[in-house]
């Protein structure tokens, strides 16, 4: 896999979050012109990275130096003149001394570092000769250090391959790293005044491929050391331990180094893979724990190796802290000044802090995740590699948050509790939507790595992440099946009321929760509250979107690019996905079970109100019923609609096979007893429509005769028949002597009854409309329809108002208070506010 | 039955005292030869109320348990310190007590309880501690199972006390002192006024109202079952939304006392509307907690108004006859339960059907076919359904005339007046 792919995958990452690297433009220039792309996407990172930890010193100041342009154009005005005397005296050497620079560049990008070592020996020659032993080229300088630092990148990624190098190749790596090392000791101070106007030298030479030259000086100071002591490793020489060349690396130097790194941060063209190497290395000398706070930088828009990386470091960081307790990390504690002298712990304190923030390094790896997934296609073997990663990151989660619970437990450090509850948030979030039994082999690798006296307690929250807690709660409850106990939950919350008012992601989940819970009501047979619940989302026909599972194309929609970036950002991991083809299966069945009888009861007697249980069904009926030839059922959606039309019709048999030849159903958990329930349902609600169709056209029916038709037991029949008319939905009796249903005569109105009936409907809805319209009129300031509330009229109105919620918000989803009130048991909640 | 048993549920939520007659009941409920059993509840009773100050009946309890002749000796030890310390609580209240007893100081007092104080202060020296005295008091007597001494300890403390926190211990314990004592008309009186603390002092803290208002559910059950006047107050406390809803949420198992006081209630309310009322609102919520809770008497309803299912109906019926007669609550209310859901059986059997066999439908209420007969016929006039008795089939034939088309107009169309005046009202305004 090489550098090209990686970098190119990063870079049209990145320029989709344009709204996270607001300050990109400005490096959109160098962008351009950049040859070594893995470099590039390193910048951006960088910037990246500068925002993130814009709470650190070192950022602040390079912001500072970036905007004051000011100061620099003097240094750049000077040094241009410079550069130009030196040109025209040695035009011609300067000219053999870009084309061997050139040809390092060509060998560095074939990786072969044989060429580079030769090439690189003939520049060393060349160089002193321009210079004249006084003045040394900018170019070499620069050529120099851009070789250190591909040399650091490869000895980084040879790390992390498990595939040698060829022997010629190691070779050439190894005579390049000690000359390089050799070289730039040398000429140290070129280096150190080089790095110092760096910028303005860039720009006055544009001709020059974009100059990659980053660290400060004691960067790279350290960073020669570090690369001696990493190469002796790399070679075998373990002897040369921390005692030979690296002793110099105490506890003060390191500081320094930091320092300079976490300046050099935010500045441009720093390499970041290089930082997250010294990090790494610093990591390993440092004998006091204080430098891991410096490992929160590793965290950036990243390809793979990088992410493992850092994700590796936030580990170690964990370990090191669970070994040093008397260190902690802590936001916003005071940066330490003194960089010659080890920190040492205050009198009178406990711990050392040090800065940063391990939460949001957390956060950082987890949004990191996503976005990647979010990129990739479900459908490759690279998604599912990718997957794998989250369990380590579940671990890091966890790890994240016993440190954070174990701060707590010291009171005095005032640790807010916003951060621990951040951090068992994106733990839940990462196993809400998973089976139990996933979730327990998640959980037990989380302990394993966890230190045996770490304990963990829930915490509670407040607002939004309390909502999202308790909708992750539900939403598991309903994936296990536990129906009621997620449905009174969702109605304890009362988070219908105020969902509208949380934020895009928060309304989504709320989304998915209720979807899970309606399928749970499903799976329990419970058509009705399925139906209820599903009602909202599946009604709309906009599931894709309000479950954040894909943008919709709509023709005529109005979607600024803005609106379109955001949505897709919001796109939920394919994993998380809940499959919408099998949500619309079940909504529709749920529709048809609930529908059908329902026409049947309305066609039979023209008096009832229509109602109309579920639009979306009906115009699909409508639809379906219009076309002159049906084919066979070829989705889902044409089998509901012929099993709807022959439950209508009274023939429950073939609506069953419809059902069942369904091959969706084959995802729900237990399959078998799906279909038997909705056989059974079918049964029963296949003989209340032959009831309402046929009813007109019988004196009497024999209940025996319907229980055979219907394959129910007697006792079935007799008691639907007997709900039936108890609801007043059939004129009939029972005759228990015969066992016979005896439909009442004269039930059927005559024409004048049945206008008669209409009338008072009509003259019931004018004064409705008249009363609306006043209240428009007064802008409802007219408190004379107070009493309507008590007369239970005009029910209707407010109803429908909620909708609205319309695209501006994305992913909004429209009306809340009907599917709060949907739900049957609406006084549960009420019992805790009183 | 065991199943069905609710007394661990209860206990929960009952005080020590009123579990007493739990256990005693449990007591009468076990057979006789089975001493082991005997043993259990002749434990559990000394286990609750070893921490009472009762040390002679415990002590009893222990000599019980152990098979000693003679009560142990450390309870006489714990007798003299109570006995002690009730005198000492006497002297300290002797004085207040003994003011509230005279005529001329009750006079004066109004009903401002600042105002009171400040009077008693003034021209008795009463102190604040004094007052606070009878509450202790009051406790202390409460634990010596001397109940109507709480209760009137506990009532001049109300009137004089400013704590309010106090004030509504003590009103707790008033409602306590008087179930004990079965003054069920001052229980009903305290009833109401914990639920209005209730509602007023715990506005802020929906937690607290939720148990403390389950404890009042439990408690209430027992004037519930036991005086038939308090018997409306208490069911419409039990239907008002707050109190349905904690019975959902905190207590399902109410349901099934909810439920037998409604059935039970069916002849007995004068108002036929309200108990049909209730009647459906226990069905809903019986349908709603279906998946919670459910015992034979819900079940009994689910069968008969939620499904149907007659057959169903009838089994259910003696299986929650049998529970009633082991429930402490409802045992003397099975037969009136029993009577009251044969009624509702007939009824809603004679609204479906149109013609039923006698015979058939007498043993579906577990009635020979002469009583059958008679019932019917009682039936029939009682609830002035339409139907006539076919002395040679052996059945009886409803008649069920249809709802007139004319009298649903007359229905649509009643308000209509009304509001076009009241729009028109708005309209010139």
């Amino acid at each position: 896999m090489s550098k090209f792919f990686a970098g190119g995958d990063s870079s049209s990452e990145s320029s989709s979050d344009e709204e996270e690297l607001y300050s990109e433009e400005e490096e959109e220039k160098p962008k351009g012109q950049a040859e070594d792309s893995s470099e590039e996407d390193s910048d951006e990172d960088d910037e990246d990275e500068s925002e993130e930890d814009s709470d650190d010193e070192g950022a602040g100041k390079t912001g500072a130096s970036r905007f004051l342009r000011g100061d620099s154009s003097d240094s750049e005005d000077s040094d241009e003149e410079r550069v130009k005397t030196v040109k025209s005296a040695k035009d011609k050497r300067f000219g053999e001394l870009e084309a061997i620079i050139k040809a390092i560049d060509n060998g560095r990008k074939i990786n072969d570092w044989g060429s580079i070592s030769s090439e690189f020996d003939k520049l060393n020659r060349q160089a002193p000769k321009i210079g004249e032993g006084k003045q040394i080229p900018k170019v070499y300088i620069k050529a120099l250090v851009e070789l250190e630092d591909f040399m650091n990148e490869t000895i980084a990624k040879q790390k992390v391959t498990p595939k040698k190098m060829n022997a010629t190749n190691a070779r050439g790596l190894n005579a390049v790293k000690q000359k390089v090392k050799k070289i730039t000791k040398d000429y140290q101070d070129q280096v150190d005044s080089f790095r110092k106007d760096e910028d303005a030298f860039m720009e006055s030479e544009d001709e020059v491929p974009e100059p990659k030259v980053k660290k400060s000086k004691p960067t790279d100071l350290y960073l020669d050391e570090t690369t001696a002591a990493e190469a002796a490793n790399d070679e075998g020489f373990a002897a040369v331990g921390k005692g030979g060349k690296v002793l110099q690396f105490t506890p003060e130097s390191i500081l320094k180094h930091l320092r300079g790194i976490l300046e050099s941060r935010g500045k441009k063209n720093t390499d970041r893979l290089e930082q997250i190497k010294i990090m790494e290395k610093l990591l390993e000398v440092a004998n006091t724990p204080t430098c891991p706070c410096g490992a929160g930088s590793t965290t950036s828009t990243m390809p793979l190796d990088q992410w493992k990386a850092a994700e590796k470091d936030l580990q170690s960081l964990f370990e090191i802290l669970e070994k040093n307790k008397d260190h902690i990390v802590i936001e916003g504690a005071e940066e330490w000044e003194d960089d010659d002298k080890p920190p040492t712990v205050g009198e009178g304190e406990k711990y050392l802090k040090v800065p940063g923030s391990i939460v949001s390094y957390v956060e950082r790896l987890d949004d990191e995740l996503t976005r990647s997934l979010q990129a990739i296609d479900p459908h490759t073997s690279e998604y599912i590699e990718r997957l794998s990663d989250e369990g380590n990151l579940y671990n890091t989660i966890f790890q994240g948050m016993l440190y954070y619970e174990h701060l707590q437990k010291d009171s005095t450090l005032q640790i807010p509790q916003d951060s621990v509850n951040r951090i068992v948030m994106r733990r839940l979030e990462h196993v809400y939507f998973k089976p139990a039994t996933v979730v327990k082999i998640l959980e037990e690798n989380a302990w394993k790595n966890a230190p045996a006296d770490a304990e963990s307690a829930v915490t509670p929250a407040e607002g939004i992440i309390r909502a999202r807690a308790m909708l992750c709660q539900i939403y598991f409850l309903a994936l296990h099946d536990e129906y009621y106990k997620a449905r009174d939950m969702m109605l304890m919350s009362h988070l219908q009321e105020s969902i509208n008012n949380f934020d895009v992601l928060t309304q989504i989940l709320y989304n998915r929760t209720l979807v899970q819970v309606g399928l749970c009501a499903f799976r329990k047979g419970l058509v009705y509250d399925a139906q209820n619940t599903l009602q909202e989302i599946c009604g709309s026909g906009r599931q894709k979107e309000l479950l954040a599972q894909g943008v919709m194309i709509q023709r005529y929609s109005q979607v600024s690019p803005e609106q379109e970036r955001l949505e897709k950002q919001r796109q939920l991991p394919f994993h998380m996905h809940i499959n919408l083809e099998l949500l619309e299966c079940v909504y529709l069945t749920c529709s048809m079970l609930l529908e059908i009888p329902l026409l049947a009861q309305t066609g039979s007697s023209p008096d009832i109100k229509k109602r109309v249980i579920s639009k979306t069904y009906r115009r699909m009926l409508e639809y379906h019923e219009r076309q002159i030839f049906t084919g066979p059922p070829e989705n889902t959606r044409d089998h509901v609609m012929q099993a709807s039309r022959a439950l209508a019709a009274g023939e429950w048999k073939k609506s069953i096979t419809f059902v069942h030849s369904i091959k969706i159903w084959d995802l729900m958990p237990d399959t078998e007893g799906i279909k038997t329930m909705l056989s059974k349902q079918i049964q029963e609600e296949g003989l209340r429509t032959y009831l309402f169709t046929y009813a007109p056209f019988y004196d009497t029916l024999s209940v025996s005769t319907l229980a055979t038709m219907f394959e129910l037991e007697d006792r079935k029949v007799a008691a639907i028949i007997s709900k039936m008319i108890s609801h007043e939905e059939l004129a009939a009796a029972l005759d228990q002597v015969s066992a016979t249903v005896i439909f009442r005569k004269g039930v059927e109105l005559s024409r004048l009854q049945s206008l008669a009936l209409t009338l008072s409907d009509k003259a019931a809805a004018l004064i409705e409309t008249n009363e609306r319209t006043l209240e428009q009129r007064t802008q409802g300031t007219a408190n004379a329809f107070d009493r309507r509330g008590q007369n239970q009229r005009g029910g209707h109105r407010g109803g429908r108002g909620g909708r609205g919620g319309g695209r501006g918000g994305g992913g909004n989803t429209g009306p809340r208070q009907a599917g709060g009130t949907q739900f049957t048991g609406g006084a549960l909640g009420a019992a805790v506010r009183g | 039955m065991a199943e069905y048993d609710l007394m661990p549920k209860l206990v929960g939520h009952l005080d020590r005292h009123m579990i007493f007659p739990l256990l005693e009941f449990a007591t009468g409920q076990i057979p006789e030869d089975d001493d082991a059993k005997a043993r259990e509840i002749t434990k559990a009773k000394y286990e609750l109320l070893k921490t009472t100050n009762m040390t002679d009946f415990v002590g009893n309890l222990k000599a019980e348990l152990e098979d000693l002749d003679e009560v142990p000796a450390e309870f006489n030890d714990m007798r003299q310190k109570v006995l002690t310390r009730l005198s000492q609580f006497e002297e300290d209240t002797s004085k207040i007590t003994d003011l509230l007893g005279r005529e001329e100081v009750v006079n004066n007092l109004r009903s401002d309880k600042v105002a009171n104080l400040e009077f008693l202060k003034k021209e008795h020296e009463v102190t604040i501690d004094m007052v606070n005295a009878l509450y202790e008091f009051g406790n202390f007597q409460y634990s010596c199972g001397n109940y109507g001494a709480a209760a009137e300890l506990l009532y001049q403390f109300r009137v004089l006390s400013t704590d309010n926190d106090k004030v509504a211990a003590a009103t707790w314990g008033k409602l306590a002192s008087e179930i004990l004592i079965t003054n069920w008309e001052g229980a009903v009186e305290e009833l109401t006024k914990v639920k209005e603390s209730i509602d007023s002092r715990l506005f802020n803290n929906p937690l607290a109202q939720l148990k403390s208002r389950s404890w009042l559910i439990h408690w209430a059950l027992f004037p519930l079952f036991n005086d038939e006047g308090s018997r409306d107050t208490i069911l419409d406390l039990f239907f008002s939304p707050p109190f349905i809803n904690t019975i959902q949420t905190s207590c399902p198992w109410v349901l099934r006392y909810l439920a037998a006081a409604v059935i039970t209630g069916r002849g007995r309310t004068r108002n036929s509307g309200q108990h049909q009322k209730q009647l459906k609102d226990i069905v809903r919520i019986v349908k709603q907690e279906a998946y919670e809770y459910s015992d034979p008497v819900t079940d009994f309803v689910r069968a008969l108004y939620i499904d149907f299912d007659f057959e169903e109906a009838q089994r259910q019926l003696s299986l929650a006859d049998e529970l009633l007669r082991a429930d402490f609550f409802l045992f003397s209310a099975a037969d009136s339960f029993l009577d009251a859901a044969r009624h509702l059986i007939s009824e809603s059997y004679c609204k479906i059907h149109s013609r039923i066999d006698i015979k058939d439908l007498s043993t579906r209420l577990g009635l020979d076919q002469d009583e059958g007969e008679k019932w019917i016929v009682n039936l029939i006039r009682d609830t002035r359904v339409d139907a006539k008795i076919d002395y040679k089939e052996g059945t009886v034939v409803m008649n069920h005339p249809p709802s007139s088309v004319y009298q649903q107009v007359i229905e649509r169309t009643k308000g209509g007046f009304f509001r076009t005046q009241v729009l028109s009202a708005a309209v010139a305004r």
